[in-house]
Parts: structure tokens; C-alpha cells; sequence
């Protein structure tokens, strides 16, 4: 085709999205580098010092074990729940179109709404957790959820989970319904279960959506700032912190904007690395 | 009757699921209508329903103003993402140029990046040009970080589009740029809609840049206004906080349970965050 030059058209979004990335990156690669007091002046060259500081934290390698532990759970969780579910969802039966409403509706509430309203549920003195298991006679005194770690970081994974499930079960229904029917019948005919026919036919043909779904799901979990921040803050004494919230106290609450320089760096390259799977995953499924 | 009976099963499968996925919207619904001296008492239904919660949300919470907040960012943010999205999509769906691949491949990865590890930087930048609490400059920023999400939603549709009329419409000696104007965009507009509605919602919702950026409190956005009540104080008027929670979500669970069956199409490649 003639006439306009693709290249103009696409300028503005390479420009935006390009400026919005790499100014940023240079600012923290320089930072990284940089000896910085706690009100954030930079007062000269430091050297590697920053990087040496952030592999001797401590902190870092138990916040690291954590976003593991959190990464796992809720995808791992998201998982579990998303596979039924949606072939459920997939299947004909009265009010199909109800259930996958009630489903997607988790996702319209932003994950710091979510957790607001998680800390109201799971608060200590009255909070609707408490009351409904009391109800339920399966505990007989209240308990303080988001008070200890133990019991508030299972907490913030069931929240990742319900935040998580919509998305990865509408990816899996996508899936579900580019396979043909008639494979199925074919199979019943040469005599399948169903669950044969689940493991041979279904799993195998949904395998490209499900890698999709985890790495997508790895990445935004790995990432996701909001659940925990909104209901701890990574607390009580960093006890819930995951990589992304320590990294922000780290640069707003601690003043060590230089190591938080660092670990932003460290954890950009981590994501380049899930995102390089990532797109081959989906230029693969475009090709 | 086999149907029916697949029906009850799976509804009965599903009703666990349901009821943790939901209960989010139960305890703001149960909480939101409870008068202030019984929002600690355990029970679930309270002995009349304080519809005056909402009316007094609004000013208590300064749910108002934070909404006008909420409302200017995310339309500033979704006007400027359609603005640079449009014609990126148009000239990929359209074009076969040199450079295509790798371009749909940086767009990938600048979708995948959390804005959590560019906010230091960005932070820093804002303080030198002195542009903190700027909501132009929050928005400018939500449609940077949404214009490869728009650009991949807004290619897959316009490729569906077919080209013939535009090229009748070339024939009979149309400008590219009029037959762009009266030909293509008008086939593209519910495109456009959903793609508009998937940014504000996204823009909506966003967390950690409005935090960090937006510093003075009458330029906070809802989840930042709502958490500032809930963090800040020793006594939450939690009946009032729940009743913002809910005002702030059910416009965008009604908008997503329209858009549902368009979410189907065009996730797997552009997701949403």
C-alpha cells in the first residue's frame, strides 16, 4: 500500500511508551551507582558499594523466599481452581451466563479496594471473617488475622487468588471454545471416558492457554503491590514483604534510595526474563 | 431433564467457589448499609437499613472530590492512549513494514513491565522537573503504560476489518487520510469503545504511581483517598469506608459484565493487568 508512512503512525506510541521506560531505567541505573544520603541528594560516585550493601541484606533473600512462596500460592492456587471451573463454565446448563458474570465480577474491584476490604473482613475484633466462622462454630475466640504473619500471608494469597481467578478463567474458556466438539463425540465412539478423554484430548489442546495463563500470571502476581501493601504494608516487622513492597520501603519509608535503585534494577532484569518467555509463548500461538 | 440435572450439579459445584469469590461484595453490601452502632455487632442484617451511610460517605470520606479526581485522570489518560493508539494499530493492521515484528515485540514487553519498578525513577525525574502531584502528568503516564495493551486490543480488531471499501473508496480518489476518517474509523468505533473502556478502567484502578506521584491529598485518586482513611486513623467509620469501596466498584463490575464477552476475544495476546 502508499500513501502515509506506517512509521509516522507509529511514532507517537514508540515515543510515549520508549520515553516512559528508558528515561527511568537510566535514572535508576545512575542512582545504582551513586552514593546517596537519606533525604535522596546525590553526594557523589559510590561504586558497586550499592550492590554489595543489597546482596549482604538479609532482608532481601527472606522477601525473595516470600514472593516465591507468594508467586507459587496464588498462581499455583489460581490454577487449581481456574481448570474446573471453566470447563464447568464451558459446559450447557441453565443460567451459564449468570455464573460467568458472578465469576468475572471479582475482577471489577481494583486490588486496593480489595484489600481495604480484606483488612475490614479479617480484623480482629468483629471483622466478618471472624463473625461468619464464629456462626459456623469453627473457632470460639476471635482471631487478629493480619496481626501475625502466619496467619495474615495465607490471608493475602486467598485475596491474590480471587483477584487472579476471573482473568485466567476467561483465557481458559477462550481456549475451550476454539476446540471442536466433534473430536469428542469421535472419542466416545472408539469408546474414552470422560476422563480419558480429559487427559488425552482437553488437557493437551488447553496446554497452550495454560502456559499462557501462568507466565501472564507469574508476572503480574510477581509483581502485584497493592494486596499486600494495602493490608500490611509488609508488615507487622516485614514479616509479609514480597520483593516489590520492600523495594518500596526501601525508597519511600527507609531513605536507601540507592539500593532501592539497585533492586529495581535487578528486578527489572528478572521480568525481562519472564517476558521473553512470554512473548514467545504468544508469537508462537500467533504464528 | 438431563440438562436440568447438569445444572444443579454444576451449581452446586460452583457455589464454593462463589462464595469466597464474592464475598468481597458481601461484606461491603452487609457493611455499608449497617447504622454506625451496630457496624461492630456480629450480626449479619441490621435492624434498618442506613441508606444516609452514602450520603454521608460522600463528604465524611471526601469520596467527592476524589472522585473528580478519578473521573480527570482517567479520561485524560484514555483520551491521550487512543490518541497515540489509533494510528499505531491502524499501521499495523494496514502495513507490512520493515521493523513490524520488532515493534509488536517491544510493545510486549512494555506491557509486561510493572510500573512498581520504574517508579523510583520516574519519582525522581517528577521531583527534578518539580511535576509531582501533577494529574496531567499521571495521566500522560497511565497512557504510556496503556498504549501497548491498546495498540494490541485495537490491531486484532481493525485486522478483522475488511479492507474493500477503503480500497473503493482510494479508487474513486479519496484522500488515505478521508477515507481513514469517513470509511475506516466509523467500522472501528466498537473497537475503540472497548479499548477506551479497558484503559479507563485500568487507569481507574491503578495504584502504586498515583501513591507515589500524587503527594497533597486534594489530588488523590479513590483507592488513594479510601486507603489514606483506613491507614491514617485510629478509628475507622468502617461502614462509610465500605460504602466508598462499593460506590468506587460497582460502575466498573456493571461495565464488566457488559464487556465480558468481549474480554473473551482479545486477552490471550493483550492481557489486562
Amino acid at each position: 500500500m502508499r500513501g502515509n508512512n506506517p512509521y509516522l503512525l507509529i511514532a507517537p506510541g514508540l515515543f510515549v511508551s520508549g520515553l516512559i521506560i528508558i528515561w527511568p531505567l537510566i535514572q535508576l541505573g545512575t542512582l545504582s551507582f551513586s552514593e546517596v544520603n537519606r533525604f535522596g541528594q546525590v553526594l557523589g560516585w559510590g561504586g558497586v558499594e550499592n550492590y554489595i550493601k543489597v546482596f549482604y541484606d538479609p532482608e532481601l533473600y527472606v522477601s525473595s523466599w516470600r514472593t516465591l512462596l507468594w508467586t507459587i500460592g496464588v498462581v499455583g492456587g489460581t490454577l487449581v481452581l481456574a481448570v474446573p471451573i471453566s470447563l464447568a463454565l464451558n459446559e450447557e446448563f441453565y443460567g451459564r451466563g449468570l455464573a460467568r458474570v458472578l465469576l468475572m465480577l471479582p475482577w471489577a474491584i481494583s486490588l486496593a479496594m480489595l484489600a481495604i476490604v480484606g483488612r475490614w473482613a479479617l480484623n480482629g475484633n468483629s471483622g466478618t471473617l471472624n463473625n461468619l466462622l464464629m456462626d459456623l462454630g469453627l473457632i470460639t475466640e476471635n482471631i487478629a488475622w493480619l496481626a501475625r504473619a502466619e496467619t495474615a500471608f495465607p490471608m493475602q494469597i486467598v485475596l491474590g487468588i480471587i483477584a487472579t481467578l476471573p482473568f485466567t478463567t476467561t483465557i481458559f474458556l477462550g481456549g475451550l471454545a476454539s476446540i471442536p466438539t466433534d473430536i469428542y463425540e469421535a472419542a466416545k465412539m472408539e469408546g474414552a471416558r470422560n476422563w480419558q478423554s480429559f487427559l488425552r484430548l482437553t488437557l493437551p489442546l488447553m496446554r497452550p492457554f495454560i502456559n499462557i495463563a501462568v507466565v501472564l500470571n507469574t508476572i503480574y502476581v510477581f509483581n502485584s503491590f497493592p494486596i499486600i501493601w494495602a493490608t500490611t504494608q509488609g508488615g507487622p516487622a516485614n514479616s509479609t514483604d514480597i520483593l516489590v513492597t520492600y523495594l518500596y520501603k526501601l525508597a519511600f519509608r527507609f531513605g536507601r534510595v540507592s539500593e532501592a535503585a539497585v533492586l529495581s534494577l535487578i528486578m527489572f532484569a528478572l521480568l525481562l526474563v519472564f517476558t521473553v518467555i512470554y512473548v514467545r509463548l504468544a508469537m508462537k500461538e500467533e504464528n | 431433564m438431563q440438562k436440568l440435572q447438569k445444572s444443579i450439579v454444576i451449581w452446586l459445584g460452583l457455589l464454593p467457589v462463589f462464595s469466597i469469590t464474592l464475598f468481597p461484595f458481601v461484606v461491603m453490601g452487609t457493611t455499608s448499609i449497617k447504622p454506625q452502632a451496630e457496624v461492630f455487632s456480629t450480626s449479619w442484617f441490621p435492624s434498618s437499613i442506613a441508606w444516609s451511610n452514602f450520603a454521608e460517605m460522600w463528604t465524611a470520606t471526601g469520596f467527592g472530590r476524589a472522585l473528580g479526581n478519578s473521573l480527570y485522570v482517567s479520561t485524560l489518560a484514555t483520551a491521550m492512549t487512543l490518541f497515540i493508539a489509533i494510528p499505531a494499530g491502524y499501521a499495523l493492521s494496514r502495513y507490512r513494514f520493515t521493523g513490524r515484528g520488532s515493534f509488536k515485540r517491544f510493545l510486549l514487553i512494555t506491557q509486561m513491565l510493572s510500573p512498581i519498578v520504574l517508579v523510583l525513577g520516574l519519582f525522581r525525574i517528577l521531583v527534578v522537573f518539580d511535576a509531582l502531584d501533577d494529574a496531567h502528568v499521571v495521566a500522560l503516564l497511565y497512557a504510556g503504560f496503556n498504549t501497548a495493551f491498546a495498540v494490541w486490543m485495537l490491531e486484532s480488531y481493525f485486522s478483522t476489518i475488511p479492507k474493500d471499501l477503503e480500497m473503493a473508496s482510494w479508487m474513486e480518489g479519496a484522500s488515505r487520510l478521508t477515507t481513514m476518517r469517513r470509511v475506516f474509523l466509523p467500522m472501528a468505533v466498537p473497537a475503540i469503545v472497548v479499548t477506551a473502556l479497558f484503559t479507563f478502567v485500568n487507569s481507574w484502578n491503578e495504584f502504586v504511581l498515583a501513591l507515589t506521584l500524587l503527594r497533597a491529598e486534594e489530588n488523590y485518586t479513590l483507592p488513594i483517598q479510601i486507603l489514606s482513611i483506613v491507614s491514617g486513623r485510629y478509628a475507622v467509620d468502617w461502614h462509610l469506608v465500605m460504602a466508598a469501596a462499593l460506590c468506587a466498584s460497582l460502575p466498573v463490575a456493571i461495565v464488566f459484565s457488559w464487556m465480558q464477552k468481549y474480554m473473551l476475544k482479545g486477552l490471550t495476546a493483550g492481557a489486562v493487568k
